[in-house]
């Protein structure tokens, strides 16, 4: 799994990209608390994420839960096809915000 | 009246007289003497000669003689003789002369002149030369039985008769004599009857050793020999050769006692002697039926199998001489039976081949063969039916998941805990190839298996298993969108390993076998972890959506069949899946 985040506007995006499964998951979860620190608004560009199990929802759930906490917004954008179908069989495509783009989650 | 001194001595204490005294102490003296021999004594013989001397010297009779009954041929046989003419050794018929009509008749007699006697027999004092003229007889019985008689010939003072106390003091000594002689008999019986005991124990003991010692898994061979009585007539054995192959056999002699126990013995001797050097089970038992023919006694017979296992293609040779088909139990449920091919061992000559023990060939393909005497199929259940062969499957299949040494301790323990003696031994043999071939199966199995894939059970390798998951979806022609959702499952079910089932112990290694046939595509997940308790691993979605058991959740939400087994070996967990395929052609 590899990552690069992006400042736009007053919002952090974080695109994933590759696999996000138990080996990279933590990492996942370190990196989305950390931008709360910075930002009320955090963007999870899932574009390129070619895989996600269990333990990669579950740091999109902390991540979601924290926000929700401290009043920040937390969306998920452009999730690929396998990642979209994870959420789904986890029930969870309709606990989180999704936008087909980034561009929709930016100017929601 | 009887002139025996006890009684007017005890009616009346003041006509006690200083030779009546002397008389009765003289009496209880002699009484004392001989039950102190004949209490002490196991020596019969030693003992009533000892006996009859001292009641002969007592009564004052030329002689004496005492006769044992012996019950084989009901004669009376002289054990004892005391006087001029030894006539030790001498047989009577019982109920003929005066000692045979005394025992016969269990009663006493006194002969006062025999020459008025119609019943006295002149034939021995014709041959010994002896004169008798008085005779005094009292028989012996004791427990209940009669044991023979004291016969004693002339009073040796002057009126040369016997007086009727005379004859109660012999009918008293002779009880004495009786109790001693079968106190004694007994005495002999129970010593008799210890050492067989004893010579049964070590026989026993001698017979167990005979069984191979188990061994633990992977190895594929295992047997339960279960005896009606002390001893078998039934056997197993099992012992691998230097080329990894696993020589096997179970047999059982006809009849169930000692007999059937030795001939047990001698052939699974011949058995594991002879098959060390001859690798044809064929030609083996060909070989073991000679023997067998050559020292055949009293019809007994042989009904064996026994086979070589090759671990390493799992395969099987056979060669059954008239005994139960044993029945091969494959990876997909079913059984087949392989009948024998020649009567059983030790009756007619055999040659091995097509005209006489043939050689099988099996292929156990990971099931598992098992061969057992009919001890076990006609073996009584608790409801007092007969196992039988489909009770005996019925056991095997439900234990499926166990171990094999479980798996036949499960039958006999369906027959053992009856509350019923068991008629016949219980023998049973399994030979399990699931936990050694399973790798070496993937290669040449009749079934399209498409792969097998190793790996330490850590995060790091979840993604090339995914990768392998993936290949073979592709290879058994799922769909993409199928084998999107197939990667998705079998990744939770090894992201569960890693992370829940190896949680508390070093992680270890885990196996993914995939299967590709009849269109459906199975995988089977196993690891070496400490054993899950399947209700723990049942799917139920958290209240609140979040993480937890999620992944088992999604496993059984893309699966069609999804299992979880304890793992063949006896340790682990297997988790089995199942997914039917729709092929490509179907999306477009």
């Amino acid at each position: 799994m590899k990552h690069e985040i992006s400042q736009k506007q007053d919002s952090s995006v974080v695109a994933f990209s590759g696999e996000i499964d138990l080996e990279s998951s933590p990492a996942a979860r370190e990196i989305l608390l950390k931008c709360f620190e910075s930002t009320s608004n955090v963007i999870v560009d899932l574009s390129e994420v070619s895989y996600i199990d269990s333990s990669g929802v579950a740091s999109l759930v902390e991540a979601l839960q924290a926000a929700k906490k401290n009043g920040s917004r937390f969306s998920l954008a452009a999730a690929s096809e396998p990642t979209r179908r994870v959420l789904e069989l986890a029930r969870l495509d309709k606990v989180f915000t999704m936008y087909d783009t980034v561009d929709d989650g930016l100017t929601a | 009246m009887s002139e025996f001194p006890y009684d007017k001595d005890r009616r009346d204490p003041r006509r006690f007289d200083r030779r009546k005294s002397t008389n009765v102490s003289a009496h209880l003296e002699l009484l004392s003497k001989m039950s102190g021999h004949l209490a002490v004594t196991l020596n019969i013989e030693e003992t009533i000669q000892k006996a009859l001397d001292l009641i002969v010297q007592f009564v004052k009779a030329e002689g004496g003689a005492l006769f044992l009954l012996d019950n084989r041929n009901n004669t009376l046989v002289c054990k004892a003789s005391v006087g001029p003419v030894d006539i030790h050794g001498i047989t009577l018929n019982t109920g003929e002369g005066i000692v045979g009509q005394c025992v016969a008749e269990n009663s006493s007699r006194i002969v006062r002149d025999v020459q008025q006697d119609p019943d006295f027999d002149h034939s021995v004092d014709e041959s010994t030369g002896f004169q008798t003229r008085s005779i005094l007889c009292a028989p012996m019985v004791g427990h209940f039985e009669k044991i023979g008689a004291i016969e004693l010939v002339n009073k040796s003072d002057a009126s040369g008769l016997f007086s009727d106390t005379d004859l109660l003091m012999l009918q008293t000594l002779a009880s004495a004599a009786a109790l001693a002689i079968s106190n004694a008999h007994m005495a002999e019986d129970l010593v008799a009857q210890e050492r067989v005991s004893r010579e049964l124990e070590l026989a026993t003991e001698m017979q167990r050793s005979l069984l191979p010692t188990a061994r633990p898994a992977p190895f594929p061979v295992c047997g339960i020999n279960l005896p009606a009585n002390e001893m078998s007539g039934d056997f197993y054995d099992f012992f691998e050769l230097g080329d990894g192959r696993v020589y096997f056999s179970l047999g059982d002699v006809s009849g169930k006692g000692m007999d059937a126990a030795l001939l047990m013995s001698k052939t699974a001797s011949l058995f594991r002697c002879l098959g060390k050097t001859q690798h044809e089970p064929h030609v083996l038992l060909a070989t073991i039926n000679r023997e067998l023919c050559e020292t055949a006694i009293h019809g007994m017979f042989v009904t064996m199998a026994c086979g070589l296992f090759d671990p390493a293609s799992g395969e099987v040779q056979l060669a059954n001489a008239g005994h139960e088909p044993p029945l091969l139990h494959a990876r997909d449920g079913s059984f087949t039976a392989t009948p024998a091919s020649a009567p059983p061992l030790g009756i007619l000559p055999l040659v091995a081949g097509d005209d006489g023990i043939r050689k099988e060939t099996l292929q156990l393909d990971g099931g598992t063969l098992y061969i057992f005497t009919d001890g076990v199929t006609e073996g009584d259940l608790a409801n007092g039916k007969q196992l039988g062969v489909d009770g005996f499957t019925a056991i095997v299949r439900e234990s499926a998941g166990l171990p094999a040494a479980d798996r036949i301790e499960a039958v006999v323990s369906r027959l053992g805990n009856t509350g019923r003696s068991r008629h016949d031994d219980i023998t049973l043999l399994a030979i399990d190839a699931s936990t050694t071939c399973l790798k070496k199966d993937i290669t040449h199995n009749s079934a399209p298996m498409v792969a097998l894939h190793t790996f330490p059970a850590r995060a790091s390798e979840l993604q090339a298993a995914r990768e392998f998951v993936s290949k073979a979806c592709a290879d058994c022609g799922c769909s993409k969108s199928m084998a999107t959702d197939i990667v998705i499952a079998v990744g939770e079910a090894i992201q569960n390993v890693v992370r829940h089932a190896y949680k508390d112990v070093e992680a270890g290694e885990a196996t993914l076998e995939i299967v590709c046939k009849d269109g459906i595509i199975e995988f089977q997940l196993q690891d070496s972890a400490p054993t899950v308790d399947p209700e723990k691993l049942k799917p139920e979605w958290p209240e609140e959506p979040g993480p937890g058991g999620l992944g088992i959740c999604i496993i059984h939400d893309i699966m069609d069949e999804v299992e979880h087994l304890p793992a063949p070996s006896g340790q682990g967990n297997l988790l089995r899946m199942v997914k039917y395929i729709e092929s490509n052609r179907n999306e477009t």
